[in-house]
């Protein structure tokens, strides 16, 4: 088993690069110049169908940005948990049947399981790229999540700062903070791993006896949280990034212990038939532009090994990134969520 | 009205003409049993295949030699699946004695009394059954959330203590209770219209009282239209997976079919065990189904006499105020409060509200997410997809229904009895269950079906038919044999004559049950749900997805665009045949979802 330490060490290839930047000390950001001959033949495809984990609204955003540049490829997106997403992959690709042509999940593990599935690729900025964030030559960090708290602050005059804030049963009552449940997918398994591994083996069981309000994902908890259904949660940034944007009643802190990141899982399937329109979206998804683009549009992080810019409220000399190692990521999975399942009573 | 087609085969029968032949008749229910085979049949198999493999068998491929009941010995020994059982009984269970209670109440003030407005009320009570379940679920959970729900912050600012948690098990047995009284109604008031009332005129004049008449002669007298309206309701409310997705999961009280869709759900997803609990959801089902047909198949006719007479009207008096009033808060509550939740939460910008205030306040609603959902072309796509599928299950299950319908209730061609049996099996079937079975049976099949329209089309088309072949089977059964008879000895072929003959005189029904499938489609997720593809995403499947996609005002405003459209189909069904706008009498309405 990992220690604290260890684990602290394991997050800090990607911490250190990025986060020596200030949000507002940013160069001018490269534009992404696709060659002619890539643009015409995405032309003629038309469209491509995006496979995701994420959530719609945040992949909805995306593809209206890359159609400001590109408004000759269409992208349609199905959206389905992890779960259900991965099924649809191996029971379309069984049958022959596979309609992806981008395919991006959050658990990189089961990713890597069906790998052989896509096309070897990678985009013209891949050597910038982070080894940790990796796990095959065919499979890249589209998108880089990032964890936070996120509270109501019409409600909560106090607001949590740390993940021990979320274990203080006086200053919770029961049913006031939320969490997502731990097999919801990738994301949120590097969250509990990171709960385990960095705030030790009895967080789980502290947490639980706060009693938290239990979601499917993080997508309904960030609503939760605005509606005051909850006070506060563990969130991805991303998904409440724009509901803060629009004025709602949330907001976010990173806390202090440290912040789980969990780099999605890209690739473009080998049954694609429309290559060249997948290859342009997710050679500009992977471009600086791009990357610059979703941190500050969605609060997304990056994996390039110097991210173009800085996060807001992101404060590299007091906030650690952690970022799992691949192993334990992989074989833990199952046996933890079990107990996570059984620590928080969640029925399965 | 009985629930399946089976016993309508009782209904007035006639010989396929003489020249047709055995041969012919053979060919013909052959022809028949083939298609259902393919809609029905097969992927049932796949899904036992599936249970009994313990996986995917698209993906894992299924050998004889791994066959095993290991995945129903570890689903029947969990104690979670007992749970979800346990919760599902509860749930539907209470619902059913809630809608009794109310539908009985609701057909009693319609039928017998003298109460005014009693066309409208009945008509506006049903529409709760036009609801998609989800889209009730989200409703009640906007209204009677125990943190935010807006009639708390009403209670709030009344200074009253009491406070609505509809996040619970009773919230689910009442709103399940409220959506589902209509089918109680539906059973209890036709068996009330075609009750003889010298019956309860004889009690009365014996010396018994109204009330003592009430509870010893007529609701006796009607109790098999009461139990089958009850299990009817039952069957339908085990089945439903929106309202307690979105009411009892935040309470933690799983039922047999939101475990069923968390299981598929997992990372990575148990289908074979879903599939072994969705088979034990069948048998629960198909156990009721068998049930419901014992008790119509007794005394639902024996009230019905053969003199004319007129359904005899209570005089209330001053009471009759009372009982518009009653039918008027019954509907205000299920019909007027949910369409305001969704109002409200749809033009809001957040669906925070601090107060009352801030709920009157003005400045805080605005169109941003009909906006959003309209600047998306997902919606746009989503919309025409759903009106191609359910104009395409309207057609090709329009047809198969009649041929379905004519040849149990109006032949006697050998095997009629086997197509009536295989064609009623869907009834058992939850949507979730289907759509599993559906994506292994069909997804391997040459000829590209997987990934168009037409998957969803079909899928539908077998999960509905039993619903049709039962509304088309009753317009049939009003035809005299003496019509057909007197135009084959005028000359005409027996395809000569059903078109001439039989289609024009069904054509209210027929018209009626292709509205009916169109309508059931429009609403139907559980199928849906795995069959979608990027190119064929339907509005149910959008819906969820927003809901899942954690954003309630968008939902809310995608409910109302929903709804609009409903309505909208209702409303030019009605017109174009003034009195065939499909009354859910068979049941299928409230079975989507």
């Amino acid at each position: 088993m990992l220690t604290r330490r260890h684990s602290l060490l394991a997050g800090a290839g990607l911490a250190l690069p990025g986060l020596l930047r200030s949000a507002h000390a940013q160069a001018p950001v490269p534009r992404y110049e696709p060659s002619p001959a890539l643009v015409e033949a995405a032309r003629k495809e038309g469209r491509l169908v995006l496979y995701t984990a994420s959530f719609t609204e945040v992949e909805q955003e995306t593809a209206a940005q890359f159609n400001k540049r590109f408004p000759f490829v269409r992208i349609e997106i199905i959206r389905a948990s992890g779960g259900q997403l991965i099924t649809r992959v191996r029971t379309e690709a069984a049958a022959g049947k596979l309609v992806a042509d981008v395919v991006d999940h959050s658990d990189r593990a089961l990713m890597k399981g069906i790998e052989d599935l896509f096309v070897e690729y990678a985009p013209p900025n891949g050597a910038d790229y982070l080894e940790t964030a990796r796990i095959s030559d065919r499979i890249w960090p589209r998108i880089t999540p990032v964890w936070a708290l996120a509270y109501n602050s019409e409600l909560l005059q106090k607001p949590p700062t740390s993940w021990a804030d979320l274990t203080d049963a006086a200053r919770f009552k029961p049913g006031t903070l939320g969490q997502v449940i731990a097999p919801s997918g990738g994301t949120t398994w590097t969250r509990i791993m990171f709960e385990r591994q960095v705030m030790g083996d009895d967080y789980w069981a502290k947490q639980a006896a706060t009693k938290p309000t239990l979601y499917p994902s993080s997508a309904p908890l960030a609503d939760a949280v605005v509606r005051g259904e909850v006070l506060a949660a563990p969130v991805v940034r991303n998904v409440v990034y724009s509901k803060v944007k629009d004025g709602a009643p949330v907001k976010l802190v990173y806390p202090t212990e440290g912040i789980p990141v969990c780099p999605y899982a890209t690739g473009i399937p080998k049954s694609s038939t429309r290559q060249n329109a997948a290859r342009l979206f997710l050679d500009w998804s992977m471009s600086v532009e791009g990357q610059s683009w979703t941190m500050a549009e969605q609060g997304n992080l990056t994996s390039l090994r110097a991210p173009p810019r800085g996060l807001a409220g992101f404060d590299p000399a007091v906030h650690k990134i952690w970022l799992p190692e691949q192993k334990p990521f992989e074989t833990l999975r199952d046996p933890w969520t079990e107990e996570w399942n059984k620590t928080f009573g969640y029925r399965q | 009205m009985d629930m399946h087609a089976g016993s309508l085969a009782v209904a007035p029968a006639v010989q396929v003409r003489p020249r047709s032949g055995l041969r012919l008749g053979w060919v013909w229910s052959g022809a028949l049993l083939l298609v259902l085979a393919f809609l029905v049949i097969y992927p049932m198999t796949m899904l036992l295949l599936g249970a009994l493999t313990g996986g995917d068998p698209v993906v894992d491929g299924y050998k004889l030699e791994s066959l095993s009941l290991d995945t129903f010995r570890t689903v029947l020994g969990n104690e979670n699946v007992h749970a979800a059982l346990l919760n599902s009984l509860v749930a539907c269970g209470g619902g059913t004695a809630m809608a009794v209670v109310i539908g009985l109440a609701f057909a009693w003030i319609v039928v017998r009394t003298d109460t005014p407005c009693k066309r409208l009320i009945a008509a506006a009570g049903m529409l709760p059954l036009f609801v998609p379940p989800l889209v009730g679920g989200v409703a009640w959970a906007i209204l009677g959330s125990p943190k935010t729900g807006l009639l708390n912050i009403i209670m709030a600012r009344m200074g009253l203590d009491f406070r609505v948690d509809l996040y619970s098990m009773a919230g689910m047995i009442f709103v399940f209770g409220m959506y589902y009284a209509p089918y109680v109604y539906m059973f209890t008031a036709s068996a009330l219209r075609n009750m003889d009332p010298s019956l309860e005129e004889a009690a009365e004049m014996s010396g018994a009282s109204s009330l003592r008449t009430l509870m010893t002669v007529t609701f006796p007298l009607i109790l098999p239209a009461i139990v089958s309206g009850m299990l009817l309701s039952f069957i339908v409310m085990l089945g439903i997976y929106g309202i307690p997705a979105v009411l009892g999961t935040p309470a933690k009280i799983p039922v047999l079919t939101t475990y069923i869709y968390t299981l598929t759900n997992w990372s990575p997803p148990l289908y074979g065990t879903a599939a072994a609990v969705a088979l034990l959801l069948m048998v629960v089902t198909g156990a009721l189904v068998w049930l419901q047909g014992r008790v119509l198949s007794g005394r639902s006719y024996t009230t019905v006499a053969g003199k004319a007479f007129r359904p005899r009207a209570l005089r209330l008096g001053p009471w009759r105020w009372f009982t518009l009033g009653l039918a008027l808060f019954y509907t205000a509550v299920v019909v007027l409060l949910p369409c305001l939740a969704l109002i409200v939460a749809a033009f809001r910008k957040f669906l925070f509200v601090r107060d009352l205030a801030s709920l009157v306040d003005l400045n805080q609603y605005s169109l941003i997410h009909f906006d959003r959902l309209l600047s998306n072309p997902q919606t746009t796509q989503a919309l025409l997809n759903t009106l191609e599928t359910g104009l395409t299950t309207a057609v090709v299950g329009g047809l198969l229904s009649f041929a379905i319908g004519y040849t149990v209730v109006r032949t006697r061609v050998p095997g009629r009895r086997l197509v009536d049996i295989i064609s009623t099996i869907p009834v058992a079937i939850p949507g979730l269950v289907i759509g599993v079975a559906y994506l292994w049976a069909w997804i391997g099949l040459p000829g590209g079906l997987y990934g168009t329209i037409w998957i969803l089309s079909l899928a539908f088309v077998a999960r509905f038919i039993p619903d049709t072949v039962k509304a088309l089977s009753t317009s049939l059964m009003q035809i005299h044999k003496e019509l057909e008879e007197a135009a084959w000895i005028c000359g005409r072929s027996t395809l000569g004559t059903i078109r001439t003959i039989v289609l024009q005189l069904a054509r209210p029904g027929v018209v009626a049950a292709m509205t009916l499938l169109f309508i059931l489609s429009t609403r139907e997720l559980g199928s849906s749900l795995f069959l979608y593809s990027s190119g064929s995403m339907v509005m149910a499947v959008q819906l969820l997805g927003l809901y899942e996609g954690g954003n309630l005002s968008i939902t809310a405003a995608y409910s109302l665009i929903q709804i609009m459209l409903l309505g909208g189909v209702i409303g030019l069904s009605h017109l174009l045949t003034h009195q065939s706008t499909p009354q859910p009498s068979s049941g299928g309405v409230g079975r989507a979802g």
